[in-house]
């Protein structure tokens, strides 16, 4: 189950971040969220591996969580917490497919400023049946 | 601070000396350096917090040295004492090395095997002295346990794999009572350690080589013995060196042979899987492995304890033996010492990556073994203590690990990430673990009763034999019983256990090393996370000083990055530290940001649940709210209601001024954001000008303002809006003047999130930049807030988050102010009053002083302090040089300066004033003006020298105070320029002319050299005639007072002799030259020197300027003649005519050849027709002159026509030079008169 999504912005702000639990562990995910950031920048600029694809894969993992990154080629990253144990790799790369496509819909509002936080609702509905297809397929 | 924890596994002892020097032997084992911190002062300061926990070693107290380190061959060593301790260290010495024990006499043999009895737990227990071997027979009897506590050590310390037994050589050879003694010696040996298949060696010692033991006597010994003669070796005292590693190979060879048939033996039943139960099989993989480390056979032995692990995880949930909770605690214990053992193996071996997926597997398959909800700690405890060891055990490995990308990352089922290499990681995990056990122990205590009456005093519970056990030690009399205890004794125990520890401090010392870690790791975001536990445990412990010191790290990276919903929670926990800590402005400081925050969530559940949220509780508007109200009820109290500060949390009354500055990069800047903008961007001086204040703020409730006070840096310009609302109090400011102006509003209140707009027109005295600094607002009697003026065209959010949720509005109503609204204004200067005028324009002739008036006339001003300043500059390019002229160029010689400044004239104040600056360089003039009153006028003249004739620009400007004396007063300046051309006033010209009709051959006339083209040449000793002509090139008048020439030095004088010409008639030489005149004077030159370069000297020309009769403005010019060429001409060609002729009259024309050489000179002469003549003599011959002597030759010409005519034009050709020459076209010419002129004689 897909516990918590984020997208952050290239100056390491959060531009949405969304938990889908009952429980009030929101501000513990918030917590792995910005800390994952760490594992993004020391991917990024390691010299030895390139980057071929936005798809960053498992960032790590921590208590029951598992934490995966994408990054997109504006340097915003999204950011997926689960608490799935096994998780296949497939599943990931579609669900972040289909965040991006959101993400562009989004972001492309002429309304919307960029680099503010990302507050249409229509996205937040998308993002919402996003995740709650998670893993269906 | 530092709590050690006892063992809890294992009692620790044995030769730990001897072992923790193999063990530093060994490189894996080396610690990491630490990471050099030293250096800026918040290092220094964490230095210090962290030196409070000297880095424990969890792993030394948890677990004994047997299991840490890997286990050393044991021999025992009987008889001759005193080769013990050679043989001893030379076995320490081997690789790998051995241990032994030394028995000195036989009759010590019995402690062998009775020395691992002495076990601390079972001393005084009769019950167990009666204890059996476990290998012997274990299977037949269901054991109690899994593993014994005391075994590993046993084989270590006590059980040896080999017995030793020296006999002297004589003993054996000797006398028959000896032999016996030996015999018996070895027969009492074989009886004890052959039921437990110890291998046997016999040392014979002989004291010389020579020594020779009958051979019968060795047979029968090795018979006695029962041994090969391979084992039967000898030693000798001389050779002790020659014969110990013999000793040491033989022993070596015997251990592991000892040690493999032991585990081949255990393998044995292991392969009977089916008749023996799983412990006794997770025991025997476990034998077999510690023996396999016997061997140093590393492979092997992580094979059987990795068996033994998964056989072990097999009896989860089948094991019966004991009860729930203990049999639990009993199978963790040994997983744990299993996966302590493997992964030590798998580190020292530098499978880095195998370690760290083995230990993903062992932390998942007893992730969910939680076993008893209730007591859940004990879960959280374990699991803390996994990812504890491992990550000490990660650490004291990483240093052989150069570098983790180059790792393989993971297998495909297990990605492995970079975090996962990191012992910072683990400790993280292990403090978060320890966390929950806390957390978890303390629910248990407050829920039930019994829980908090343990205290752990009255039980005695101890250890029991079996590893990961516990048994109650009751006393019956003298003797002690250990006994099963059920799983509440057992719990009651743990409980008790668990209280006496502090976890808060292992968490604080666990999370420092993870902060430490990261924060060299560069992970800042990981290092602000733990700083941030960090200093909720320190919270937690009441200690606010360290807790504040952490969230203050971690709360300047969530500001920076901009995460609300983060910085809420540590502003909370700051904010209870300052409350706290009491320091009132910090709160007031943390309280105002918070509010202040882009936090907008209105899902304010009804449930607060306080566990999960900080001091500061949830990100709501209305806590936003509830906080903005209890911080302004503490600032804006009366000074009677001060009495209720204990409410707040304050210990002292809080009625001392508060004042908060707010500058650009300030977090409290959305607080109070003031934008200030002029409408104009110049203004006059002292005139009304408009200024428009706007204020913003995100505080969640409007706030009223008492009265702002907004500065400039012009103190005279302050001035202050007061709320008409508010009753006034003369509060004394610093800032403000008493007399300055003052604007009353009905209300200042600042709504949410909307522009407070104000506009007032302010009256700038002074000229300059006029730029707003700051808004100072008072909130109530003792509470202000300085808010740095912002520009609205410079106005920025805040980078990385922004106030979303509001509609963005102007800072102004005028949208053009708002873009382009500037907090500086330009005021100009006061008109100046004063007139400055320059009273020449040239041109300026070169050479002359010119002379430039400057007058300066007050018109309305009075000047005081006045400054002339005087610049001349070169206009370069402004007129039309010729390139040749701009070249000498350099900027040593000037080629126009300012000679002087004659000031004030007929002004004598000018002279008595004492500041009178005067400074004058070549193009560069200071003069200081006297004070004029209103009406008066001052003046000066400026002398200019032009060295060149070029244009300058001559640019003056007075500075000068209008206004008298005072201190702050500012000038006014006026700036005047002019443009001056500079002329060559005379352009003089010389010419040389030859002796009249007579014509010299001049041999470089004719063959001239290639450099002197421009050479006149002259004759020597002969009269020539040099006329000068000066020119008047200008467009003035000017009179020209005397010519002259002067040679230049004595040689010139010797070489030359000049004379004015006009026969003396001096009349000074003065002349009038019109514009465009040209005036000439001729002067005789003889030259008296043969030089090919005769010096002429140069025409001295003084001049002035018509109409100006005073001596000083009389100029000299100089012009240099140029050089002439001085030759003696060989022959002189003279021509004799009268001077007219008369129509029809013949005259005679004579020419003169003079030969002026030595030598005979033969001249070709030729004589061409004329028109207007007849002619009579020789057309053309050769004539001889000889030397010093003349030849003449005469024609009768008869003229035909009138006029000016062509005399015969005669060509002379010298044999001798071979060089032709002729007369000049206007000497050979003649005027006839048709008649005789009568003129002459009429006027007789």
């Amino acid at each position: 189950m897909i516990v918590c999504v984020s997208v952050v912005g290239h100056q390491n702000n959060p531009l949405y971040i969304q938990s889908f639990t009952d429980a009030d562990d929101a501000l513990k995910l918030h917590h792995v969220v910005h800390c994952s950031l760490d594992v993004i920048e020391e991917r990024v600029n390691n010299p030895k591996t390139t980057l071929n694809e936005a798809f960053l894969g498992l960032l790590y993992p921590t208590l029951n969580y598992k934490v995966y990154g994408y990054l997109t080629n504006t340097k915003v990253k999204f950011i997926l917490v689960t608490t799935d144990l096994d998780v296949r790799d497939t599943d990931v790369r579609n669900f972040f497919r289909k965040f991006h496509a959101a993400y562009v819909d989004a972001v492309s509002n002429p309304f919307h400023v960029p680099g503010k936080k990302i507050t249409s609702r229509t996205f937040a509905q998308t993002v919402s049946n996003i995740v709650g297809s998670y893993g269906l397929n | 601070l530092s709590l050690s924890r006892p063992a809890r596994l294992f009692s620790s002892g044995g030769i730990r000396s001897e072992l923790g020097r193999r063990i530093q032997a060994l490189p894996s084992f080396k610690t990491q350096p630490q990471g050099a911190m030293a250096g800026s002062a918040p290092e220094k300061k964490l230095n210090q917090v962290l030196e409070g926990h000297p880095g424990s070693k969890m792993m030394e107290e948890e677990y004994p040295e047997e299991l840490r380190t890997p286990p050393v061959s044991l021999v025992a060593l009987f008889g001759c004492s005193e080769l013990h301790s050679s043989i001893t260290n030379h076995l320490h010495s081997q690789q790998p090395p051995i241990n032994a024990l030394a028995f000195p006499e036989f009759s010590h043999l019995p402690l062998l095997l009775l020395a691992h009895r002495d076990h601390p737990h079972v001393i005084n227990n009769p019950t167990f002295s009666s204890f059996r071997d476990p290998l012997s027979d274990s299977s037949v009897v269901p054991s109690g346990g899994i593993l014994k506590r005391d075994w590993l050590l046993k084989h270590r310390t006590k059980v040896p794999a080999l017995v030793a037994a020296f006999f002297p050589s004589h003993h054996i050879s000797g006398d028959p009572t000896q032999w016996l003694q030996v015999c018996s010696n070895l027969d009492t040996l074989k009886s004890v350690i052959r039921p437990k298949n110890i291998k046997l060696v016999v040392v014979v010692v002989q004291s010389s080589p020579h020594e020779v033991i009958s051979e019968d006597r060795l047979l029968a010994l090795r018979k006695r013995a029962e041994l090969d003669s391979k084992y039967v070796l000898f030693l000798n005292h001389s050779e002790l060196p020659l014969s110990l590693p013999r000793i040491a190979s033989a022993f070596s060879e015997l251990a592991l042979a000892y040690y493999r048939e032991e585990a081949r033996r255990i393998k044995s039943r292991i392969e009977k899987r089916s008749s023996t139960s799983l412990d006794l099989i997770v025991r025997y993989c476990f034998k077999v492995a510690v023996y396999a480390e016997f061997r140093r056979d590393w492979g092997e032995a992580l094979k059987f304890y990795e068996d033994s692990y998964h056989s072990l995880h097999e009896m989860i949930g089948t094991s019966t033996r004991l009860p729930a909770i203990q049999r639990l605690v009993e199978i963790k214990t040994i997983a744990e010492l299993l996966h302590f053992k493997i992964s030590t193996l798998l580190l020292h071996g530098g499978k880095l990556t195998e370690a760290v997926i083995w230990f993903h597997q062992h932390k998942s398959s007893y992730d969910k073994v939680v076993g008893s909800t209730e007591y859940i700690f004990l879960h959280w405890e374990w699991m803390s203590r996994q990812f504890l060891v491992f990550a000490e055990l990660l650490e004291a490995s990483s240093a052989t690990v150069q570098s983790f990308s180059s790792l393989n990352q993971g297998t495909a089922q297990i990605p492995l990430t970079e975090f996962e290499f990191y012992p910072a990681y683990y400790y993280q995990l292990a403090a978060h673990y320890l966390q929950n056990k806390k957390s978890a122990l303390e629910l248990l205590v407050s829920m039930s009763v019994a829980a908090q009456e343990i205290d752990g005093s009255s039980e005695s519970i101890t250890p029991s034999v079996y590893v990961g056990q516990f048994s109650q030690l009751r006393e019956k009399g003298e003797a002690l019983t250990l006994h099963f205890i059920t799983d509440e004794e057992y719990i009651r125990y743990a409980i008790s256990e668990a209280k006496r520890f502090q976890d808060s401090f292992e968490i604080v010392a666990w999370l420092k090393k993870s902060y430490e870690s990261f924060t060299n790791l560069k992970s800042r975001r990981m290092a602000a996370f733990c700083a941030f536990e960090i200093a909720r445990e320190y919270f937690g412990l009441s200690d606010p000083s360290n807790a504040k010191f952490f969230f203050d790290i971690t709360v300047n990276l969530y500001r920076q990055e901009g995460w609300v919903s983060l910085l809420w929670e540590v502003l909370g926990y700051l904010r209870e530290c300052s409350r706290n800590l009491g320091v009132f402005k910090d709160f007031v400081e943390l309280s105002l940001e918070m509010v202040a925050l882009p936090v907008t969530s209105c899902d304010d559940f009804g449930n607060l649940r306080d566990k999960t949220y900080g001091p500061g509780g949830p990100a709501t508007v209305s806590r936003r709210e509830s906080i903005h109200r209890e911080v302004f009820t503490l600032l804006c109290r009366e000074t009677e209601l001060i009495s209720s500060t204990e409410e707040s949390g304050f210990k002292f009354a809080i009625d001392s001024p508060l004042h908060l500055e707010i500058d650009l990069v300030s977090p409290l800047r959305p607080v109070l954001l003031a934008s200030v903008a002029f409408h104009e961007q110049m203004i006059k001086p002292r005139s009304l000008c408009a200024i428009t204040l706007s204020l913003l703020s995100h505080l969640p409730l409007p706030v009223e303002i008492d009265h702002l006070e907004v500065q400039f840096n012009q103190s005279t310009c302050n001035f202050v809006v007061r709320n008409s609302q508010k009753p006034l109090v003369a509060s004394p400011s610093s800032t403000v003047q008493s007399d300055s102006q003052e604007e009353n509003e009905p209300s200042l209140v600042l709504v949410p999130n909307n522009w407070l707009r104000l506009t007032y027109a302010i009256k700038p005295e002074k000229s300059g930049k006029l730029e707003c600094l700051s808004v100072l607002a008072k909130l109530g009697t003792r509470f202000t807030i300085s808010s740095r003026a912002e520009s609205p065209a410079a106005m920025e959010d805040s980078p990385v988050w922004k106030h979303e949720n509001y509609v963005q509005s102007l800072p102004t109503k005028d949208p053009i102010l708002a873009v382009f609204g500037q907090k500086a204004t330009q005021v100009e200067e006061p008109e100046p009053q004063v007139d400055v005028s320059l009273g020449a324009s040239g041109p300026a002739l070169v050479g002359e002083n010119f002379t430039m008036p400057i007058v300066v006339t007050s018109k309305g001003h009075a000047v005081y302090s006045g400054e002339l300043k005087i610049n001349l500059v070169d206009v370069g390019g402004g007129g039309l040089f010729s390139p040749r002229e701009a070249e000498p160029f350099s900027l040593e010689s000037h080629h126009v300066e300012i000679c002087g400044i004659d000031g004030a004239e007929g002004n004598d104040e000018s002279e008595s004033e004492t500041g009178n600056i005067k400074k004058i360089q070549q193009s560069f003039g200071l003069v200081s003006v006297p004070n004029l009153k209103e009406g008066e006028s001052w003046s000066c003249k400026l002398e200019i020298k032009w060295h060149r004739a070029k244009p300058v620009m001559l640019f003056v400007s007075l500075g000068y105070l209008p206004q008298g004396s005072e201190a702050n007063a500012q000038k006014v300046h006026i700036h005047k320029s002019l443009q001056i051309e500079g002329k060559m006033p005379l352009v003089i010209n010389n010419r040389f002319m030859l002796p009249y009709r007579r014509d010299h051959l001049l041999l470089n006339r004719i063959k001239p050299a290639p450099d002197s083209e421009d050479i006149s040449s002259l004759p020597l000793n002969e009269k020539s005639v040099l006329v000068v002509s000066a020119k008047n090139c200008t467009e003035i008048a000017l009179k020209l007072m005397c010519m002259s020439i002067e040679l230049d030095d004595e040689q010139g004088k010797t070489s030359c002799l000049i004379q004015q010409g006009g026969g003396g008639g001096e009349t000074s030489g003065s002349a009038n030259l019109a514009p465009g005149e040209e005036f000439k004077k001729v002067f005789t030159v003889i030259p008296t020197m043969r030089t090919p370069k005769l010096s002429l000297g140069s025409v001295h020309l003084k001049w002035r300027r018509q109409g100006d009769y005073t001596e000083e403005a009389c100029v000299s010019t100089k012009h240099k003649l140029p050089e002439v060429n001085v030759d003696a001409s060989p022959l002189v060609m003279s021509l004799n005519c009268p001077p007219y002729a008369i129509l029809g009259e013949s005259f005679t024309y004579a020419i003169t050849i003079c030969n002026q050489t030595q030598l005979l000179q033969e001249a070709k002469f030729a004589l061409a027709d004329a028109q207007s003549f007849v002619l009579s003599g020789s057309h053309s011959n050769t004539v001889s002159v000889l030397p010093k002597s003349e030849h003449v030759l005469s024609y009768k010409l008869v003229p035909l026509t009138c006029g000016q005519q062509q005399l015969p034009k005669i060509t002379l050709t010298s044999v001798r030079y071979s060089a032709e020459f002729q007369p000049s076209t206007i000497a050979s010419t003649v005027f006839v008169f048709p008649s005789a002129p009568q003129a002459n004689s009429t006027a007789k």
